[in-house]
């Protein structure tokens, strides 16, 4: 079909979120991207591009869908500049695989990856991060260069491979996080750090029960506690809050990482004996703890079949607390939630896949109605549901500069062949 | 306007931030590097406007820009050019012109300012009604302190104990005859210190005012007759403790630079301010103890341009039980800046409230500073707050602790 | 002529003295930090709203007149040049903190605040905002998220777009719109900061505070050679360190400093590093250790006691840049990057340049992100001097997209270097972010003629046209 490219006819196995594709392209170069995007301009059809699968789920469903990009033959670690602390590598590579490169040379990419198998391109394309955001930003803040396959094939790069550039505007950013909407994100240039010499996590559980319950304001807030860390001079990379169940305790823990890790760690054990200590009253079920292993599921999602991301203010995490566990009452819906500090507070949580419609909307709006304040802002999103479970609920909420994004969608992919349809306001 | 000074300006901006009127107007034209442009544009041909005169004239001269400036722009000579330019090529309005009539007719000379002593009790009566007839009429009543008794300097204060030094002494024309008290305790603390203190009784104005509003012919006149009282007085250092006066005295050479022989004699004669005098002195006298919170204001002419901001400091701190505190944003002017307040009242006081504000925020006793505008400017700026502070003279607190004397 | 129509309706929508239409005073505004570029501005407004804005901006569009924003007027790419046609929009009466949030470790100003002041307004109570432009005392937030500035400290904090969570931008049209990256949707936001104006203007700004590291140590090694200098800071970055900032002057820069601010670097220095490193006092205390092990090499090693001999280090590269002025006439600031490896091959081949053109060069550089501030002397009043410096500070650029980096670092492209945007961009890429323009500034009123050295009119598809439009050509089109 295409001349020079790999393309074979798709599968169910193949299906975005529930549309199955015609056919699935293997393209091995930026040239044979831009070759297929060109042939499927030609013939209007409908692109998603795709690497680990991992999150094909997550956003709505496509307007359409003709042909399935599968990048993964784009998986080489093209360059990495130690001496310059800066790696470029292919959209297909995953962030494990460029991960072991990297650490043969002492150096890693600081991101999470919340999800195991995600590509570069999969993680740009999300914007998906984890706890470590706290110190090192995001993936748009890490992303020093980017080469893009547009939807009519003409490929462009924005950036470049020095850290420190300001010519131009950053394509790399309007990229990152725009779901596969605006073009195919075909190789990544990225600044890097060493690795770190040494790791310390740090937690303690507290009661949950001492949140108060469900019909009343929280009595006590582990606002504080959180507070107290993220001030810290011992400077943590990561500061989390994993509450699985909401009828049980919830562990907030520290990460520490590069030299001296250790001691800076024992100060923040003491930040959080004393804070904890305040917070747990009586009722202590684990005393702080410091150890060199990370905990179990550290970085990771709390699931990722129906999964729901809240942003609200640091200082909002009682708030956000209540209004999970609010939720979870009225809908009865088992949920487990997972916090992260960064600029705001991320919290993640994850549903069961088979929740039904009506419970779907209860708890997402139940939510929204507790954190919406209006200024400053909080957002409560769909990141990934059964097209049937958020049938009945805006997935992404209302979005600030809307009619500029889709101006810029317009721009990009007038014939709405990316992706159409799987972002905010239906783009 | 010497174009080669102007050309050392690279338009760099650090200046603007520095600029009392950049702080409050926020416009190019009223900052140093909008100045310096517009005295390029008068350079390359274009004639003196009103506007150009009113940004020019807006300027207090408080050099903090200079202090400010990487690029060593002499701002300072280049905003004394302009002033004589438009002084000379610009026709103010009668009104303005009469202001200035009467301050340039008074203020330099010590005997008129004396007959000004007993209408300034009135003042604070007639101010509602000068307030009316011109605003700047209603600023210089505003600003007139609570006038102390006279006190008659002696020809000659002799060391005690060992003499150090034997110094001169300006007495200054606002100091002598609204802070006499100043005066006193500078020759009391220079005695105390081991100095001769001459203080020639025929002095008048050093020019200090006439050389910042332009008027140098006026500024030339009244060097020369204090560099020959001093001459006659037989010193050769003369200690300032005016900081005005101080920081034109110091510039008599470039002042006189066209009169070679006068030149001389200017560069023979050297100027010191009292607080670097006595820290460039050492201490003798024994320091008694002053349980006192002190916020310490810098004097533009002190601290930009003459570059003094430790030796005062360090004085003040050396004092055992005296607590010394710093004002916020301290490099900024308070606007008196000589005659400032009184041709520029609106700009004056806006810059004078917010000086108060940051004063009052330190929670001090009692405020120091080392120039008379300035001890009128805040303190009339703390009245109107309600928040009435202390203000006096570093040689006063030192006086008060080298004679073991409460202040 | 549309300006005489626009100008009566300015001065219904602003205080009598905040829109300025006198000659003389106009021209006080013809230029920013770059004083090579000059273009008196057809008038100037001092707004003190984002309602003010956005209706200045609405009466542009409805008259077709271009605008320019404008902050401190500090930047060094002339990105803040006027249009003699059009609007300047001065925000430097925009200044106040409208809200410190220590709890949130975020606080939101208006774009007229300098850099400085959020700095001075949070440092008591342990907290400072971490990009720290060397003009950070005057220049101003707005411009920052124009030029997405960064500083000596961006090598281990990042740039301005790594700091600041959201912007009110006034968009092209005219209307207020909030980017804030709490919302769901495309990194607006990111597009936004170092757009140098043209899609938008900034009128309140969130941004991140950071905690004031608790140990800080400033080291200042001199070596007698760049290449020598050059060898420890490869061998800083080999030992897994991350300063907060590495710098390096020349001797050249060391004795333009030395005049200016008289900062008492040792004599004989043929490069001075500085090294700062921060954080914990524990990490901060290893780090040092093996840096000294590092830095043996230097023939002397000075290591800042307090803050006051901090600063003293500091002074003298901060003040670099206008400091050359006191021993040159005349001279070029040259902002390029390159990878830093690559540092000891440019810096030869600076020299050489140098040599050959019989011009002065003096560097000062980042030397741990590899950005470089060659500052090009010459003498203008001597004839062909000027053109010559143009000359090697062209070269300089070349050298640098030889060698993978890029033509500005901080400065931004301003007007100053939009020709060179081709050298190191293809027309594809450059269509492509023409792009984001045409989505914002489909009239292209917001800064014309920055960053971008030929237009692709918007609405035209991307990728047919190579090199310059046929209506421009033809004389149909306006360049913008």
């Amino acid at each position: 079909m295409i001349e020079g490219v790999t393309v074979r006819q798709a599968g169910p196995d193949d299906a975005v979120a529930g549309v199955q594709p015609k056919w699935v392209a293997l393209p091995e170069s930026v040239e044979e991207i831009a070759a297929v995007m060109r042939a499927c301009a030609e013939r209007d059809l409908a692109v998603v591009p795709v690497g680990g699968g991992t999150k094909l789920h997550w956003g709505r469903r496509p307007d359409r869908c003709d042909v399935l990009l599968d990048l993964c033959c784009l998986n080489e670690v093209v360059e990495h500049a130690a001496g310059d602390l800066v790696v470029r590598v292919q959209a297909g590579a995953t962030m494990e695989a460029l991960a072991a490169t990297l650490a043969a040379k002492g150096q890693e990419l600081a991101l999470d990856v919340p999800l195991e198998g995600a590509t570069v391109g999969g993680t740009l394309a999300t914007a998906t991060a984890g706890p470590r955001s706290f110190r090192y930003g995001t993936p748009r803040d890490l992303l020093i260069g980017v080469t893009v396959v547009l939807a009519d094939g003409t490929v462009a790069r924005s950036g470049g491979k020095v850290v420190k550039n300001v010519a131009g505007y950053d394509l790399g950013k309007l990229f990152t996080g725009s779901y596969g909407t605006l073009g195919v994100i075909a190789e990544a240039t990225f600044r890097l750090h060493p690795l770190p010499a040494d790791r310390r996590w740090v937690s303690t559980s507290l009661p949950a029960a001492v949140i108060g319950d469900s019909s009343s304001e929280l009595p006590l807030s582990p606002v504080p506690l959180l507070r107290a860390l993220a001030a810290s001079q011992a400077e943590p990379s990561a500061i989390t809050l994993d509450w699985p169940d909401m009828q049980a305790p919830f562990t907030v823990c520290a990460l520490v990482e590069g030299a001296a890790a250790a001691e800076r760690a024992e100060e923040l054990r003491a930040v959080l004996a004393e804070e904890g200590g305040r917070l747990g009253g009586g009722e202590w079920p684990t005393k702080p703890v410091a150890g060199a292993e990370a905990p179990d599921g550290w970085a990771r999602l709390p699931g990722d079949e129906l999964l729901i991301e809240i942003r609200t203010l640091a200082t909002w995490a009682d708030m956000v607390m209540t209004a999970v566990r609010d939720a979870a009452h009225v809908t009865e819906l088992p949920a487990k939630a997972r916090m992260w500090l960064a600029d705001h507070l991320v919290t993640h949580v994850a549903l069961p896949g088979d929740a039904g419609p009506a419970a779907v909307a209860a708890f997402v709006s139940s939510l929204r109605a507790a954190v919406d304040s209006g200024e400053p802002r909080a957002t409560v999103r769909i990141l990934a549901a059964p097209e049937e479970a958020a049938r009945r609920v805006d997935r992404w909420g209302p979005v600030g500069g809307l009619s500029l994004m889709r101006r810029v969608k317009e721009q990009f992919d007038p014939g709405r062949r990316m992706s159409p349809g799987r972002f905010v306001g239906g783009i | 306007m010497d174009p080669e000074l102007i050309k050392d300006c690279v338009h760099c901006g650090f200046c603007l931030p520095t600029c009392p009127t950049y702080v409050l107007w926020g416009e190019e034209m009223d900052s140093p590097r909008g100045r310096i442009h517009l005295m390029a544009q008068h350079v390359e041909g274009t004639p003196i406007t009103p506007e150009m005169a009113g940004h020019f004239d807006a300027c207090l001269g408080c050099m903090a820009c200079v202090t400010a400036c990487p690029s060593g722009v002499r701002y300072n000579r280049l905003i004394e050019q302009t002033r004589a330019v438009v002084e000379r090529e610009h026709v103010r309005d009668p009104q303005e012109r009469a202001v200035r009539g009467i301050v340039f007719g008074l203020f330099p000379y010590p005997r008129r300012l004396r007959l000004l002593r007993l209408p300034m009790r009135l003042s604070e009566r007639m101010r509602p009604f000068l307030e009316r007839v011109h605003p700047s009429l209603g600023a210089m009543a505003a600003l007139a302190p609570k006038v102390e008794r006279r006190q008659r300097l002696p020809r000659l204060v002799r060391a005690r104990g060992p003499r150090r030094a034997v110094v001169g002494m300006l007495a200054g024309c606002v100091q002598r005859e609204f802070f006499p008290q100043v005066n006193a305790a500078t020759a009391r603390v220079l005695a105390l210190e081991g100095c001769d203190v001459v203080i020639p009784p025929s002095q008048g104005c050093c020019g200090a005012l006439s050389v910042h509003s332009g008027r140098e012919d006026q500024a030339r006149r009244l060097a020369k007759r204090t560099i020959r009282t001093f001459e006659r007085a037989g010193v050769s250092t003369v200690v300032v403790n005016a900081a005005g006066c101080g920081s034109s005295m110091k510039e008599y050479a470039d002042l006189l630079a066209g009169e070679p022989g006068w030149a001389a004699r200017a560069a023979a004669l050297r100027v010191v301010d009292l607080a670097e005098w006595l820290a460039e002195l050492g201490p003798a006298a024994k320091r008694h103890p002053l349980p006192l919170t002190v916020a310490y204001h810098d004097a533009c002419h002190l601290a930009h341009a003459q570059g003094i901001r430790r030796q005062p400091r360090e004085l003040l701190a050396d004092i055992p039980g005296l607590s010394l505190r710093e004002i916020p944003e301290s490099e900024i002017c308070c606007g008196s800046a000589g005659t400032y307040n009184i041709f520029q009242p609106e700009a004056a006081r806006d810059l004078g409230d917010r000086k108060a504000a940051h004063v009052a925020s330190v929670g001090a006793d009692l405020l120091v500073s080392a120039n008379p505008g300035c001890t009128m400017q805040i303190a009339a700026a703390m009245r109107r707050r309600d928040h009435p502070i202390r203000v006096a003279h570093t040689a006063e607190v030192l006086d008060a602790s080298l004679r073991g004397v409460t202040l | 002529m549309t300006l005489a129509a626009l100008t009566p309706r300015l001065r219904e929508l602003l205080e009598p003295d905040a829109v300025i239409t006198d000659p003389v005073r106009l021209r006080t505004y013809e230029c920013d930090g770059l004083t090579y570029h000059r273009a008196t501005p057809g008038v100037v407004v001092l707004p003190e709203t984002a309602e003010q804005i956005a209706a200045i901006v609405r009466l542009c569009n409805e008259h077709g007149t271009p605008f320019v924003a404008r902050g401190s007027g500090t930047g060094l790419s002339g990105g803040a040049l006027p249009r003699t046609d059009g609007v300047l929009v001065v925000t430097s009466r925009m200044r106040r903190i409208l809200e410190i949030d220590i709890p949130n470790r975020r606080a939101v100003v208006e774009p007229g605040v300098t850099n400085l002041a959020i700095t001075e307004a949070v440092r008591a109570q342990g907290y400072y905002y971490a990009p720290d432009p060397s003009s950070q005392q005057v220049c101003s937030i707005g411009g920052n998220v124009a030029e997405n500035s960064g500083g000596a400290h961006c090598l281990k904090y990042g740039f301005t777009v790594n700091h600041v969570q959201a912007c009110e931008i006034v968009t092209p049209d005219g209307e207020i719109v909030r980017l804030d990256r709490v919302d769901a949707g495309y990194d607006l936001l990111g597009a936004f900061v170092g757009s140098e104006g043209t899609l938008g203007i900034a009128t309140k700004i969130t941004v991140r505070l950071s905690r004031t590291p608790e140990s800080v140590i400033t080291v200042l090694a001199a070596y007698d050679s760049i290449e020598e200098g050059g060898k420890a800071v490869s061998a800083i970055i080999g030992a897994g360190i991350v300063p907060a900032a590495i710098e390096m002057m020349d001797a050249l820069a060391i004795e333009a400093a030395e005049a200016a601010v008289a900062c008492r670097y040792p004599d004989n220095a043929g490069a001075v590093l500085i090294v700062e490193l921060d954080g914990p006092r524990a990490e901060v205390d290893r780090q040092f250790a093996q840096l000294k092990e590092i830095c043996s090499g230097a023939f002397e090693l000075r290591v800042a006691a307090d803050a006051i001999e901090r600063a003293a280090i500091w002074r003298g590269r901060k003040s670099a840049f206008a400091a050359v002025g006191r021993i040159s006439p005349a001279y070029i600031v040259q902002d390029g990057v390159v990878p830093r490896t690559s540092l000891p091959q440019v810096l030869a081949s600076i020299d050489r340049l140098s040599a050959e053109h019989g011009i002065r060069v003096a560097n000062v550089f980042h030397a741990g992100d590899g950005n470089l501030h060659p500052l090009v002397l010459f003498d203008d009043a001597e004839p062909g001097a000027g053109e010559r410096a143009e000359i090697v500070s062209g070269a300089i650029l070349d050298l640098c997209i030889e060698h993978g980096g890029s033509i500005t670092g901080e400065h931004g492209v301003g007007v100053d270097k939009s020709r060179y945007m081709p050298k190191m961009f293809s027309d594809d890429d450059l269509d492509t972010m023409q792009l984001v323009r045409c989505a914002f500034d489909p009239r292209g009123l917001s800064n014309p003629g920055k960053v971008f050295p030929t237009p692709r009119l918007c609405g035209e598809v991307p990728g047919v046209r190579r090199g310059v439009h046929p209506l421009v050509e033809a004389g149909k089109a306006e360049q913008f």
